[in-house]
C-alpha cells in the first residue's frame, strides 16, 4: 500500500466535508454577520428527513427510498427550506440586533430543532443504509480508497467552483458580494436585501444537506447530536479562514481535515486520544500568528 | 405537561410520607433527552419485578410503590431529581444507567444513607469507589465484557492475533479494552496493534489505513465503542474489505442498527441476557416475553434486563435484613455470593458492588441476523487493580 496517496485522499475527503460545512457558515456570516450555530442541526435535520418519522428503534426509509437522481435534489431542497424557514421565522426579525444577540438566538434555534427531532424520532440513534456500495474501496495510484471519498472530493471542488461562478458571474452573486462588503451601502444602491439574505440561507441549507448525505453514506447512522462536532470544526474553519471569506473557509476546512488525518496517522499511540487537543493547539497558534485568519476579507477590517 | 407531571409526582410523594404502610422506590431517571433511550427499557423491567413482588404479597408485608423524577439527561438536573426523590420519602433510589448521569442523584441518596442502584452502569465508579458504601450497579463491569471476548475468541475461535480499536469518548469503552488487554495476552493471544478514535468522528479512514497496512489481517478486532460511533466504524471497516472477527462490549447489542452495516457477519456481542428469545436459560426467555407483553415490544437491547435483576436482588436483601435501612440492606447485599437469579449468579462484597465475573451469552451476527451461539464465563474474575486502572 502506498502511504502518501492514501494519506492524501483520507485528508482531502475529511477536509472536503469540513470545507462544505464551513462554506455554509461563511456564506451567512458574509451577508449578515451571523454565526449560525444552528447549522449543525440543519445537517441532523436533513439526515432524519431520509427516514419515516417514528420513535421505533428500527428506521424505515422515507425520502431515502427514492433513487439518487430524485433523492439528492429533494434533500437539497429540504435543507434549503429549513434554512430559509429559520431565516423567515427567526433571523428576519433580528436584522437590527447585535451579532451577539443573533448568535445566541441561533443557539436557541439549534436547540429547538434538536429537541423537535428528539420528540419526533426518539433519542436512540438509528441506522440508515444509504448507498452502501459507495463505501467499497477502489484502487487509485496505489491507494485503496472508498468510492465515496472520491465523490466527496469531487463534489467539494464542483461546489466551490459553482459557488465562485455564481458569485462572480450572476446578479445575485454580485449582490451577495456587495452585501458582504457593506450591507448598508449595498441596500442604498438598490441591492434587494431580502433576496440576497434568503438566497444565502437557501445555499447554506443546501450545503448542509450535501454534508448530511455524505455523513450518512459514510457512517450509516442518524443521531440527533451528529451535527454538533462538524459544526464546531466548520466554525473554527471559518474563523481560521478569516470570517466572511469564502475561499478562506474552504481552504481552512481542507487544512483542518488534513491536520486531523496527519495527527491521527503520525501521533504516537499514547498521544492519539488527545488528537483534537493537538488540533486545537494548532488552531490557537494560527490565530496567534494571524489574528484575523489566514484570508481576511476586506469587510471585516475597520476602515480609517 | 411537565408541571402537571411534577405536581402529580409531588402529591403522590406527600401521600407516601403520610402512608407509612408502603415501601417507596424513587426513580431519578431520564424521561426526556438522549439518555432516555437507555433508561426507559430498564425502568420498564424494574417495574415488572415490582408488580410481581406486589402480586405475591409485597415486601415485608408492605406494598412497593414507585415515584419518579426526570433528570432530563442533564447532570445538574440529576442531582435535583435525586434530592426530590429523597424529599418525597423514597426508601431507595434507582438512578440513570450511565455513571455520569446517575451519580449526582445517587450521591443525594448516599447523603441520606439510602441504597442506590444504577440501572446499568458498567464503570467501577458506580458503586463504593465513586459514590459511596450504599451504592450498587446491577450490570456487569465493562472489563468483564472485554475479558470475556478475549478468552472466548482464543478458546472458541482459535484467535491468535488481536487489534484494539478504542473509542476514547467515554469511560465505559476504556473499561472494555482494559479487560481485553488484561485477558488476551494472558490467554495466549498477541495484540498486534492498537488505535483510537472518537464516537462522533465523521470518518475513521486513517484508522482503517493503519489496520490495512498490517502485514497480516488480525484474527480479531476488539472494538471498544457504542452506537452510533460503533455502527459507523463497523460500516467503514467492513466496506474497506477487512473481514476480521469483530468483538464488542454489550453496548452494541440489539438489531436496530444493523442496517448501517448491511449483511454483517463475524460480529460478536457478549450480553447478560438474549433479547431474541434464544437465551440458553429458559427463565430469561420467559422474562423477555413478559417484557413484550407488558410494554408492547420486546427489549431493544440487553440493557433492559439489569432493571429486573436489581429489584430482585434488593428485595431479597430487604427481606433478609427485615428493614429498608440502607446500611442493613447493604450488609445483606454484600453477603451475596453467587446468589442465583434468572440471569445467572450475582455476587457483591465490601470491596466491589459490581460483577467482576459473570456468565455471558455470546451473540453472533451472521448475514445480518443475530443469534445466541453459546454462553461463556471467564476463567478468573477481573482483579480489582485491573478494574481501577
Amino acid at each position: 500500500m502506498n502511504a502518501i496517496p492514501q494519506l492524501f485522499f483520507d485528508a482531502m475527503s475529511l477536509g472536503g466535508i469540513y470545507a462544505m460545512a464551513a462554506l455554509g457558515i461563511a456564506l451567512i456570516f458574509g451577508v449578515m454577520k451571523l454565526v449560525n450555530f444552528a447549522h449543525g442541526e440543519y445537517i441532523a435535520f436533513c439526515v432524519f428527513a431520509l427516514i419515516v418519522p417514528s420513535t421505533d428503534a428500527v428506521a424505515v426509509m422515507f425520502i431515502g427510498k427514492a433513487p439518487a437522481i430524485v433523492l439528492i435534489p429533494i434533500l437539497l431542497l429540504v435543507g434549503a427550506a429549513v434554512a430559509v424557514a429559520s431565516e423567515f421565522f427567526v433571523f428576519r426579525h433580528m436584522r437590527r440586533a447585535t451579532p451577539v444577540a443573533m448568535m445566541i438566538s441561533s443557539f436557541a434555534l439549534g436547540f429547538v430543532i434538536q429537541n423537535t427531532l428528539l420528540l419526533v424520532y426518539g433519542s436512540r440513534p438509528k441506522a440508515i443504509s444509504l448507498w452502501p456500495e459507495l463505501n467499497k474501496p477502489v484502487s487509485i495510484i496505489g491507494a485503496s480508497i472508498p468510492l465515496l471519498q472520491i465523490i466527496v472530493i469531487l463534489t467539494t471542488l464542483i461546489v466551490v467552483v459553482a459557488l465562485a461562478l455564481l458569485l462572480k458571474k450572476t446578479r445575485i452573486g454580485l449582490e451577495m458580494r456587495a452585501a458582504a462588503e457593506n450591507f448598508t451601502m449595498a441596500r442604498l444602491l438598490g441591492v434587494r436585501a431580502n433576496v440576497v439574505i434568503t438566497g444565502a440561507f437557501a445555499l447554506s441549507g443546501a450545503l448542509a444537506a450535501a454534508v448530511a448525505l455524505i455523513m450518512v453514506t459514510q457512517t450509516g447512522v442518524a443521531d440527533v447530536r451528529m451535527g454538533g462536532q462538524i459544526m464546531l470544526v466548520a466554525f473554527i474553519a471559518t474563523v481560521i479562514g478569516g470570517l466572511g471569506s469564502l475561499p478562506g473557509a474552504v481552504a481552512a476546512g481542507f487544512l483542518i481535515g488534513a491536520a486531523s488525518v496527519i495527527l491521527q496517522g503520525f501521533l504516537p499511540l499514547e498521544a492519539r486520544p488527545f488528537r483534537d487537543a493537538f488540533l486545537y493547539t494548532l488552531v490557537i497558534v494560527v490565530l496567534l500568528l494571524r489574528p484575523d485568519g489566514l484570508f481576511t476579507s476586506n469587510s471585516t477590517k475597520p476602515r480609517v | 405537561m411537565k408541571h402537571l407531571f411534577t405536581t402529580t409526582a409531588l402529591i403522590m410523594g406527600l401521600g407516601t410520607t403520610a402512608m407509612a404502610e408502603d415501601i417507596t422506590i424513587g426513580f431519578a431517571i431520564a424521561k426526556s433527552g438522549w439518555v432516555e433511550a437507555y433508561d426507559a427499557p430498564a425502568v420498564a423491567a424494574a417495574r415488572i419485578r415490582i408488580d410481581e413482588i406486589n402480586a405475591n404479597g409485597g415486601l415485608l408485608g408492605k406494598q412497593l410503590k414507585w415515584i419518579e423524577a426526570d433528570t432530563k439527561s442533564d447532570q445538574a438536573q440529576s442531582a435535583s431529581a435525586g434530592l426530590q426523590m429523597v424529599d418525597e420519602g423514597a426508601d431507595m433510589l434507582i438512578v440513570s444507567c450511565d455513571y455520569d448521569f446517575g451519580a449526582p442523584a445517587a450521591l443525594a441518596a448516599e447523603g441520606e444513607g439510602l441504597n442506590s442502584f444504577f440501572l446499568c452502569a458498567e464503570d467501577i465508579k458506580a458503586g463504593i469507589q465513586g459514590v459511596g458504601p450504599n451504592s450498587f450497579s446491577a450490570s456487569i463491569l465493562a472489563a468483564v465484557q472485554g475479558a470475556t471476548m478475549a478468552e472466548w475468541s482464543i478458546k472458541e475461535r482459535d484467535a491468535k492475533t488481536g487489534y484494539v480499536l478504542l473509542d476514547t469518548t467515554i469511560e465505559y469503552n476504556k473499561g472494555i479494552c482494559t479487560g481485553y488487554d488484561w485477558m488476551f495476552p494472558k490467554a495466549g493471544g498477541e495484540i498486534v496493534g492498537r488505535d483510537t478514535f472518537l464516537n462522533g468522528d465523521a470518518s475513521i479512514a486513517s484508522q482503517i489505513t493503519r489496520i490495512k497496512s498490517l502485514a497480516e489481517e488480525p484474527d480479531v478486532i476488539m472494538l471498544c465503542s457504542y452506537i452510533p460511533g460503533a455502527a459507523s466504524a463497523v460500516r467503514q471497516i467492513r466496506a474497506a474489505g477487512i473481514n476480521s472477527t469483530i468483538l464488542n462490549g454489550s453496548a452494541v447489542d440489539g438489531s436496530y442498527w444493523l442496517d448501517a452495516a448491511p449483511d454483517l457477519s463475524n460480529f460478536i456481542v457478549p450480553v447478560q441476557g438474549s433479547i431474541y428469545g434464544d437465551d440458553t436459560r429458559p427463565a430469561v426467555n420467559e422474562f423477555r416475553d413478559a417484557f413484550e407483553a407488558a410494554t408492547g415490544a420486546g427489549p431493544s437491547s440487553t440493557y433492559a434486563y439489569p432493571g429486573y435483576i436489581l429489584i430482585d436482588l434488593w428485595a431479597k436483601a430487604v427481606e433478609r435484613a427485615g428493614t429498608v435501612d440502607g446500611a442493613a440492606v447493604t450488609a445483606e447485599l454484600e453477603k451475596m455470593d453467587n446468589e442465583p437469579t434468572a440471569f445467572g449468579p450475582r455476587s457483591f462484597s465490601d470491596q466491589l458492588h459490581h460483577q467482576n465475573t459473570a456468565e455471558m451469552q455470546i451473540v453472533e451476527i451472521t448475514g445480518g441476523k443475530p443469534g445466541v451461539i453459546g454462553s461463556f464465563t471467564i476463567s478468573e474474575p477481573v482483579p480489582l487493580d485491573v478494574l481501577l486502572k
